[in-house]
């Protein structure tokens, strides 16, 4: 199912979703940069933005989620698992983060399902929007592929028009599933696509083609191949002297999914929660066990422990691309490592 | 379910201060409603701040301020003494805090500042942590202390479960709130080498983090005077300054 | 994409299926061990078994203190019951310490991969541990006991710090008791008491017997800093890679191949794992870190 719809038909349909009693969320304008934030009216949202500062993988994934309660009675175990409830409807979403999400739910979804996950994805919209041409100079998103969405959507906005500094106003709405389909349908939004949309539309993949360029030197096929022969690269310890270990590239990053699990007793100490917040494999005690051995104690095997999961491991675990190419870690790290740089002297390295 | 088994009395607590704004002292009159569950668990038998009579049967001792007098030398030794276990409450009483900036100044200078022309009756020393004088059990570092991370210290002691400061450094906290990183608005932070727990307020509101619960476990400090400088443009003495507001009394050491 | 919501519909999620909900299990019998070290005599009190294989892990909850894994010490051949082998090392097996009979606590399991015992049946067995790691050896050593007459010939080589820290002595009269069996024991620190060798595990395969590397499988458990050495021995026993077993210890704190603390190079031990032959471990460097 197509639909034209105007950014105003968006805001609407927004509006409808949260009469309808759904949590919508989508980029907000904070100042001088975006945000994924939960709106009370559709007006709020950015359709036209660069990006947002954070991944919308909290609205999935949150920072911190009760996994179960707990209640300490006399000669019995009390336990309850916590149901999240809020399947959230968020409009707004570029292609590198829908791929994000298409991973994620790879990873919640097999072998031993992940309810918690599962129970706010379920019922959960994305719609996406395309986008014009890079973001920012740190993404690197043709590379890795994630510049164009594979999954993890259910509605693909196409702009119909601006670009170039303009605001895109029209866009061609293309369901991609059954709930895209659902949502396009809610209330009849937008139009009817005529010929000179679809064009429109035509001209847009067209002009967004040759508006991605490579940051790599290679194809990124190539990348595991690269990363094995670069194992005991010196390049690790070198860029690690820089590195904080801060694990600032971890929590930014849309795919790292990475957690820890504690329990923490209320003021009674008799009962409490057990909870799981985001971790970040770059953090000195990641691999720390009871008892206190440290199986990556250095920060350059922490680095090369991401760099490979980015680039090799989860490929081969989850058939995905474990980097979308999305900047965020570029950005996000004071200490000013990029991944792109990394890939880029390995391969000269190789 | 029996767990470890809870403190079968009420832990008698004592809450004392050396050389600082007792802030930190203060702070735990500042529990409110939420927290009298928690302190309703104790005894409190020693409180200068909030109780004339005073008892030295005490299992745990709450310090805050740094030592920095030749009686807070005495009296950390003698509350050591006298508490089973003893917590270091504050920046001032973990690193020093904002007390040790004097130990970069002459000594004259600033006793004459502070004191007048009496100076002479006020003898002092270098500011230090309690832990420079006695083995300490815990620390609740901050400036002021994080009431929550108190509450959190007592509810391990009530059931018997140790109590470990998390080893991560402030970024974890910030990025987990969603915060824009404050070195992207231009601002120098000392979040990615210091220990979290605060809840990353600072950078919540804006300001940068100033390092007031310390340093995180293992700080690349090379890593942080290299790139302030070669990055930031920052001047290794300003990058010196900004390590000594809280955390001049530390081990680790700008390279 | 639309396969992830078509499972949670089948799920039909909503925290019943929470990978995370422990079952409840009651504490039969503590013993301690060493001084570090106490037995736990456990029983799931829906009643169903355990039903493990030798070399998996339980992870263990006591609520207010949180969970951790630990290996399962006794053998399936006993299923009404289990056991774990619990040293004192953190916040979790410190307040499991404190529990004692009667008490319950909970138990996500069994998890991880452990020993082929269907391809060892029918050969010799080298059982190399160090320390601990007799804990999940001796599920499958009391294993192979139990049915004795499917394998061949036993060595039990076992090494500890001191005599103090031997695990499981009051079992060692009845393996050696044990047809074609031998229990080799050694300590770093003898005292006045000990007869017997002392040095590091490395030691005992001097005394070794000859082994027919055509017919011996090998199962090693022991602290990181032992599997190098141990594993230079059984090589130069000329026993074949893929029938050298090691379990790894790492921190496996989902135990559903998710959280990423117990990775080694691109496997997740808590699901590959943590029992893995020495052919696959010579393409995880990480696994002798």
């Amino acid at each position: 199912m197509e639909r034209v719809v105007t950014a105003k038909d968006l805001a609407a349909l927004a509006d409808d979703m949260l009469r309808a009693g759904r949590t919508v969320a989508g980029p907000v304008r904070r100042k001088e940069r975006y945000f994924y934030e939960a709106v009370s009216r559709g007006a709020d949202l950015a359709f036209d933005f660069n990006y947002c500062v954070y991944s919308p993988r909290s609205f999935f994934f949150p920072p911190g989620e009760t996994l179960l309660t707990y209640s300490i009675g006399t000669n019995e175990l009390n336990v309850a698992p916590e149901a999240p409830r809020t399947s959230p409807v968020i409009m707004g979403v570029h292609p590198c983060d829908c791929n994000a999400i298409g991973l994620l739910d790879a990873v919640f979804g097999s072998g031993v399902p992940d309810d918690h996950y599962l129970a706010r994805r379920k019922d959960s919209v994305v719609v996406a929007v395309d986008c014009h041409g890079p973001c920012d100079p740190t993404a690197f998103c043709r590379d890795m592929g994630g510049n164009e969405a594979q999954e993890g959507f259910d509605v693909m906005l196409t702009p119909l028009n601006g670009g170039k500094g303009q605001a895109a106003e029209r866009y061609l709405a293309a369901a991609a599933t059954e709930r895209g389909r659902e949502l396009l349908a809610y209330n009849k939004v937008g139009k009817e696509p005529a010929r000179a949309d679809r064009d429109a539309a035509e001209k847009f993949r067209e002009a967004k083609a040759a508006n991605f360029s490579r940051r790599l030197p290679y194809a990124v096929e190539k990348l595991p191949a690269i990363l094995d022969r670069s194992y005991n690269s010196l390049l690790w310890q070198v860029t690690a002297k820089r590195c904080y270990s801060c694990g600032s590239c971890n929590l930014v990053c849309p795919t790292c999914y990475c957690f820890t699990v504690k329990d923490v007793p209320d003021l009674s100490c008799a009962s409490g929660k057990r909870v799981r917040e985001w971790d970040g494999c770059q953090l000195q005690d990641f691999a720390t066990v009871a008892g206190g051995h440290n199986f990556r104690p250095e920060s350059s095997s922490r680095l090369r422990h991401r760099i490979f999961r980015k680039g090799k491991w989860i490929k081969e675990q989850q058939g995905r691309m474990g980097c979308v190419g999305c900047g965020r870690c570029d950005r996000a790290c004071t200490a000013k490592i990029s991944v792109v740089e990394i890939y880029t002297q390995l391969a000269e390295e190789a | 379910m029996a767990s470890a088994a809870p403190v079968s009395a009420k832990p008698k607590i004592a809450v004392f201060s050396l050389t600082s704004c007792e802030g930190c002292s203060l702070a735990i009159l500042e529990l409110e409603d939420v927290l009298l569950d928690i302190l309703g668990k104790f005894e409190i038998v020693n409180f200068r701040e909030a109780m004339t009579e005073r008892s030295w049967d005490i299992d745990i001792g709450f310090v805050d301020g740094a030592v920095s007098t030749p009686s807070d030398v005495e009296e950390v030794k003698m509350f050591r003494e006298k508490c089973r276990v003893l917590v270091a409450m504050g920046a001032c009483a973990c690193t020093g805090g904002i007390n040790t900036l004097k130990n970069y100044q002459n000594e004259e200078d600033y006793r004459k500042y502070v004191y007048g022309d009496k100076w002479k009756v006020f003898p002092t020393i270098p500011a230090q942590p309690c832990s420079a004088f006695v083995k300490v059990d815990y620390e609740l570092p901050g400036c002021p202390m994080n009431k929550f991370e108190f509450a959190e210290l007592a509810k391990c002691v009530l059931m018997g479960k140790p109590f470990r400061l998390p080893s991560e450094p402030v970024c974890v906290e910030c990025k987990k709130k969603g915060n824009l990183c404050l070195y992207e608005k231009g601002l120098v932070c000392l979040g990615p080498v210091t220990r979290a727990g605060c809840g990353a307020i600072c950078p919540t509101y804006g300001a940068k983090c100033e390092g007031c619960r310390g340093l995180v476990d293992k700080p690349n400090l090379q890593a942080a005077a290299d790139n302030l400088t070669n990055l930031y443009g920052m001047k290794i003495e300003d990058v010196l300054a900004e390590f000594r507001l809280f955390g001049a009394y530390q081990k680790e050491r700008i390279p | 994409m639309p396969e992830v919501r078509a499972m949670a519909e089948k799920l039909n999620v909503g925290g019943q299926g929470s990978p995370f909900a422990p079952e409840e299990a009651e504490i039969l019998g503590v013993a301690d061990l060493t001084a570090l070290e106490k037995l736990f005599k456990l029983r799931l009190t829906g009643g169903r078994s355990l039903g493990h294989a030798p070399g998996q892990f339980v992870e263990v909850s006591v609520p207010g203190f949180g969970e951790a894994p630990i290996s399962i010490c006794s053998s399936p051949t006993q299923r009404e019951i289990f056991e774990l082998c619990v040293r004192k090392a953190g916040t979790v097996t410190a307040a499991l310490h404190g529990l004692k009979a009667g008490d319950r606590i909970g138990v996500r399991g069994p998890m991880g991969r452990g020993f082929d015992v269907e391809e060892m049946a029918g050969n010799d067995m080298l059982f190399v541990a160090g320390g601990l790691g007799l804990a999940p050896l001796r599920s499958l050593i009391n294993y192979v006991f139990d049915r004795r007459e499917r394998f061949g010939k036993v060595w039990i080589l076992y090494g500890a710090k001191t005599p103090q820290e031997l695990l499981f002595t009051n079992e060692f009269d009845a393996w050696r008791k044990q047809p074609g069996t031998e229990l080799m024991l050694t300590v770093d620190r003898p005292d006045e008491n000990w007869r017997g060798t002392a040095g590091v595990i490395t030691v005992l395969f001097r005394k070794l017997p000859k082994v027919d590397p055509k017919r011996t499988y090998v199962a090693v458990v022991g602290p990181p800093v032992m599997y190098k050495f141990v594993l230079l021995e059984t090589l130069s026993l000329k026993i074949p890679r893929n029938r050298i077993f090691c379990s790894l210890e790492r921190h496996m704190r989902c135990g559903v191949g998710r959280c990423g603390h117990c990775q080694i190079n691109n496997v997740y031990v808590c699901k590959e794992g943590p029992v893995f032959r020495f052919s696959q471990m010579e393409s995880l460097p990480e696994s002798f870190a």
